[in-house]
């Protein structure tokens, strides 16, 4: 694993490969859009969805904390897919695993878009809930972004994602850090979960996270003929379209 | 087999083509009973008493008194259907749109019928105000909704004359649920379907009380169904109804392929013991005489690239327009269709009102009122695409044109046969060229119609994404046992070599989602009880209803008027990039979008004058190879110095420029040219077998040279050949030895020379929404199925890391093999290749073949330049060194076309 050091807001922050925020000085670690239990919310519908999702997200998590030795991790929204209720048995059991076995940290969810709809996680899980923003200065974490100018935001939902171009027609969309002036994009850390094209604008800076490695995207990309503009992600729903497209996200 | 061939050069029908006028005047009355209805509350409707009077006379007789009534005398092929039919064979009819296939299927059974029921036992308007009609006897089915409204009124015209008791009705995704509901109790006598409300069928319990009586099976357009998974979704319906049905008797309507036996013992399917079933194939009338003519602009580039022409033959083309009543202009492209209807209409805004637009992406209402528009001859011309190539009939037309290649033989057969449905007329298609070299592709399609070389249509093998959908709506209607279900799956030709452990897995699929070691927790759609195996709850039955069927929907945004109508659908890809003001042209108006907002682009009408129009991915047509091989013959002539006809006599400076160049490659000769620029080390391949094949082609060579050491090749491919360009040479002579060209190891070559995960992963999103990995969700209710929505490019992925077993998989890559890269096309054409000689021209700069593929490569890069300053820059001083210091050649002669 690769990571990368950066200053943001006057705090060094490391972005990690496993698709995480380490922030040191408050021993704190940064994730977003876990989707917990999306596979099987998926399969209890009658779509067939291989395991191993959650298991993957969980050994790439254990990773990151332990890696950093994290006494506190804040997840930035979207820890539940779909309601709780809903979340297959053999999943839950999977996640109390983890809970009881991983390292003991505190966990702190600032609610998103889909907890909201799933509800607060068993208490069992011993997990936090408060409602975004959260304010820990220099920063504040939120699930979807917002320049409220009420500190330097942390935000994730969108899934940022970016087109690379290659050589001869060839392109790849890969998960990314954005790092603004006035606040940075989470990539999404669940594995069952799409990506959504950001354009960044001037000033930002992108890291893409690619085979283990985090690295610096030169901007702007040239993001070719198809590419999707930014602001269009509220119509961009699951399934998409068309060629060189297919990276729909559901936020 | 048996071919009518001697009767059709005698046609002795007196009025015109025969399904036409009368399919015209029914449609008007049933349009004319709809408007009428909806006026009044309720709706009597009148009930036309027989005009046929039958007492005890022998059936066929009345049918003919029937034809004479309306004017006409039956084909004898048309005899021929009906006696086949009442001697309970099956079979395949084909012929060209509108020359009387309908009623050659209809008749037979309402004969059977008259002679099962004679005359007193035909009470008819009592029994069917009773609801005593015979129950279902013929199922019509047709890939188009929209010719279900036609088709059932050229099937109720013979039976309301001649007063039969049959009720015959559509059951579409546009029937009214109330119409449904009241079917779904009982079902008319012929029932006119889609291969999708088919299969609907299928999923309720009752059905195959339903299907007791019936008879016989009509699939219309066959050729259009069997080469699309629709048409395997059909074989497997088949399959079930023969079942229930033994004797069921089964009728194709198709146009003529290059495969009719094929096409026949598809639509037949097997015995169980795995034998083609008997049947036959009629063959209906002969085409007409068919002019095939091209616009010849005055003057010709000898540098030809596509686009070329652009619009400057429209004067010739409104000549052309103006010299018919009727006239179709058919594009290859719906954003073609779009500038050609703008630039008619700013050349003659007279027209305004008179001139049309029909593409698939329009409104349905709007694209039928297009069609009634055509019908009764109020439309001059209309701007049209591939939608009407099929079905409905057009008398009034007498002009066809079509803006570009036809690419395909039997697609030119087919638009032109949309014209000369008059009496005595003909029918006549002039080709108007977008580059000089499409000319090439008209003479020669001019020699494949003399040879009567027209396209096969392969039909698709064992899509197990399908199977396991139509599993599941087995099991949802009333369940099976899985040898049972099996055995008659195998009775189609699709699945005839079905293994066992494909069914295994498909079995596995729809009940444990994974093989039984890594059977999916919480997953199954489909459970065991006692031995059959049924849909798990209503819920799973709801959704797969919901879900059938194979069509994947286009990722299309609805247009609509900020105040008002919906105007058609765009792609999103489209609108995506378009910012609140922009202004673009789409459905022939010129619209300012507004905003986004519910999955639909607002918009408002604009006066400002935009070239803007929406592109639509769809596949881009290729030559097809009975007119590829059209066009090696031609330039095969023009190599010994021969120029047939009009359009080989315009490209002669083109082509007699590039034997002085390099060489006009002969038939049985692959030329490769070698040249170096400022670009780098270019080759340029003529194979000449279309644009599919040569993209294939061009990704095997560079992977194959690539074996001799380390280079990086840039990829262009159009219809002609393919171009490799690299920053260093190539020691071609040495990988010509080495087997360049050879057929050997493709199944290892190809797929290591392609990006075929990325290429799997594209065709996986028809897989993922036939395998019901993909919900489309609920009519009207988007937001409750959201949170099970994944793109299928996400699914890919997953799959391919967590069961990377998963037999879809393997289906996504033989579909890319097979479908994409036409990979049996590729093999056939490199044993043509390594069978011929190979002639290497090193040449100082660009021939005129090889400009258009740098044309095409320099479109697909990015660069702020415009594109026409580009081409300007590439061809100037290739004119230089072709002498003459002018761009272009003047031809005599007077303007207009020849």
């Amino acid at each position: 694993m690769t990571d990368l050091m950066l200053r943001i807001a006057g705090e060094e922050v490391y972005l990690l490969a496993e698709r995480a925020l380490w922030w040191p000085n408050a021993s704190t670690l940064v994730v977003a859009d876990l989707h917990w239990g999306k596979a099987s919310t998926f399969r209890a519908v009658g779509i067939p969805i291989p395991i191993g999702t959650t298991s993957d997200d969980l050994a790439r998590l254990d990773s990151a904390l332990t890696r950093t030795g994290a006494r506190r991790m804040v997840v930035l929204g979207d820890l539940f897919h779909a309601k709780a209720g809903r979340v297959a048995s053999h999943t839950l059991a999977e996640l109390r695993r983890w809970r009881s076995l991983a390292a003991p940290v505190e966990i702190l969810l600032v609610r998103g878009n889909h907890d909201r709809h799933s509800g607060d996680p068993p208490s069992d899980l011993r997990i936090n809930c408060v409602n975004a923003p959260a304010f820990v200065p220099p920063f504040v974490f939120r699930h979807e972004p917002a320049d409220r100018g009420d500190g330097y935001g942390l935000a994730g939902h969108v899934h940022p994602g970016i087109t690379l171009m290659g050589r001869g027609l060839q392109r790849e969309t890969l998960p990314c850090f954005v790092i603004g002036p006035l606040g940075a994009l989470i990539p999404a850390f669940g594995s069952f979960t799409g990506l959504g094209l950001v354009e960044p604008g001037p000033g930002d800076r992108a890291f893409v996270v690619v085979e283990g490695e985090v690295l610096e995207v030169s901007l702007p990309v040239d993001l070719g003929p198809n590419a999707y503009p930014a602001e269009l992600h509220e119509v961009s729903h699951a399934e998409s379209r068309g060629s060189g497209l297919d990276h729909g996200v559901e936020h | 087999m048996t071919d009518a061939e001697d009767v059709s050069h005698k046609p002795k029908r007196r009025g015109s083509a025969l399904a036409v006028d009368l399919r015209r005047a029914r449609a008007a009355q049933r349009r004319a009973e709809r408007a009428a209805g909806a006026a009044a509350a309720l709706p009597s409707r009148a009930e036309p008493s027989p005009t046929i009077v039958c007492d005890d006379r022998d059936p066929i007789d009345c049918v003919r008194e029937w034809f004479a009534s309306e004017g006409w005398e039956p084909f004898e092929f048309q005899e021929e259907v009906w006696r086949a039919y009442l001697a309970g064979e099956s079979g395949l009819i084909h012929a060209a749109t509108g020359t009387g296939k309908t009623y050659a299927a209809w008749i037979g059974p309402v004969l059977e019928w008259m002679q099962d029921y004679p005359a007193a036992q035909r009470s008819s308007r009592a029994a069917r105000s009773l609801g005593h009609a015979p129950p279902l006897r013929v199922l019509w089915v047709t890939p188009l909704r929209a010719l279900a409204a036609d088709t059932e009124a050229a099937l109720r015209a013979p039976i309301q004359d001649l007063g039969l008791p049959w009720t015959v009705e559509s059951r579409t995704g546009d029937t009214a649920p109330r119409v449904r509901a009241r079917q779904s109790r009982r079902l008319p006598t012929a029932l006119i379907t889609t291969p999708e409300s088919l299969s609907l069928l299928l999923t309720w319990a009752d059905t195959p009380s339903l299907f007791e009586n019936l008879d016989l099976v009509v699939v219309d357009e066959w050729h259009e169904l069997m080469s699309s998974k629709r048409g395997v979704q059909t074989e497997l319906a088949l399959a079930r109804l023969r079942r229930w049905r033994p004797n069921l008797r089964t009728w194709g309507l198709s146009a003529t392929l290059g495969n009719l036996e094929t096409a026949r013992d598809t639509l037949l399917g097997m015995t169980a013991q795995g034998f083609e079933r008997a049947g036959r194939i009629i063959r209906g009338l002969v085409p007409k005489a068919l002019t095939v003519d091209s616009l010849i602009p005055e003057t010709m580039e000898r540098f030809p690239w596509s686009g070329q022409i652009g619009l400057r033959l429209l004067p010739e083309v409104i000549a052309a327009i103006e010299e018919g009543r009727t006239s179709l202009v058919f594009t290859n492209t719906r954003a073609t269709a779009e500038l050609w209807f703008q630039a008619l209409l700013s050349a003659r805004p007279d027209w305004a009102g008179v001139i049309a637009l029909h593409h698939g992406s329009l409104d349905r209402d709007t694209r039928e009122w297009v069609e009634d528009g055509i019908r009764d001859g109020r439309l001059r011309c209309v701007v049209c695409t591939s939608t009407l190539d099929l079905g409905v009939d057009f008398t009034p037309v007498d002009r066809v044109l079509q803006v570009g290649s036809p690419k395909a033989v039997g697609r030119l057969i087919q638009r032109a046969g949309r014209s000369g449905h008059q009496p005595g007329a003909v029918s006549r298609l002039t080709c108007v060229p977008t580059n000089a070299l499409e000319l090439v592709d008209v003479a020669a399609a001019r020699d494949a119609l003399g040879r009567s070389a027209i396209e096969s249509r392969p039909p698709v093998e064992r899509p197990l994404d399908l199977l396991a959908q139509h599993a599941v709506t087995v099991a949802v209607g009333g369940g099976f046992r899985p040898a049972e279900l099996r055995d008659e799956v195998r009775t189609t030709r699709a699945y005839r070599d079905l293994s066992d452990g494909e069914w295994n897995w498909v079995m596995d699929f729809i009940t444990r989602g994974g093989s039984a070691l890594g059977a999916y927790p919480e997953y199954n759609k489909v459970v065991e009880r006692d031995g059959l195996y049924v849909a798990r709850d209503r819920m799973v039955a709801m959704r797969h209803r919901m879900s059938i069927g194979t069509i994947v929907s286009e990722a299309a945004m609805k247009v609509r008027f900020v105040r008002g109508r919906t105007i058609g659908t765009v792609e999103e890809n489209f609108i995506a990039r378009l910012r609140s003001g922009d202004v673009f042209t789409f459905a022939g108006r010129t619209l300012k979008f507004v905003r986004v907002r519910d999955m639909t682009a607002w918009v408002r009408s604009s006066n400002e004058t935009t070239s803007v129009v929406p592109h639509w991915t769809g596949a881009r047509l290729a030559l097809s190879p009975e007119l590829a091989a059209a066009v090696r013959g031609k330039l095969d002539q023009a190599r010994q110095g021969v120029f047939e006809g009009p359009e080989m006599e315009a490209v002669r400076p083109i082509l007699e420029l590039q034997a002085r160049w390099s060489t006009v490659p002969a038939a049985d000769e692959l030329l490769i040219e070698r040249v170096q620029t400022r670009e780098g080390h270019h080759l340029f391949f003529y194979p000449i077998e279309g644009r599919l094949v040569h993209e294939g082609l061009a990704a095997l060579f560079a992977y194959r040279l690539a074996q001799l050491g380390p280079i990086t090749f840039t990829l262009a491919a159009n219809d002609y050949g393919f171009e490799l360009l690299s920053p260093e040479g190539v020691r071609l002579e040495e990988a010509l030895e080495d087997g360049l060209v050879s057929p050997d190891h493709l199944l290892h070559d190809i797929p290591a020379s392609l990006n075929a995960a990325e290429l799997a992963r594209r065709q996986f999103r028809e897989i993922a929404r036939v395998a019901g990995l993909i919900f489309q969700g609920y009519p009207g209710n988007n937001k409750s199925v959201k949170q099970v929505q994944a793109s299928s490019g996400l699914l890919y992925d997953v799959f391919a890391r967590y069961d990377p077993e998963n037999l879809l998989l393997f289906q996504a890559h033989r579909e890319v093999l097979e479908k994409q890269l036409e990979r049996s096309r590729l093999g056939r054409t490199l044993e043509r290749l390594a069978a011929g000689r190979i002639t290497i021209k090193a040449v100082e700069r660009p021939t005129p073949l090889a400009f258009a593929l740098l044309v095409d490569r320099a479109r697909e890069q990015v660069s702020s330049e415009r594109f026409l300053d580009r081409v300007r820059r590439l061809v100037a001083p290739l004119e230089r060194a072709a002498g003459n210091g002018n761009a272009r050649i003047a031809r005599g002669g007077g303007r207009g076309f020849r």
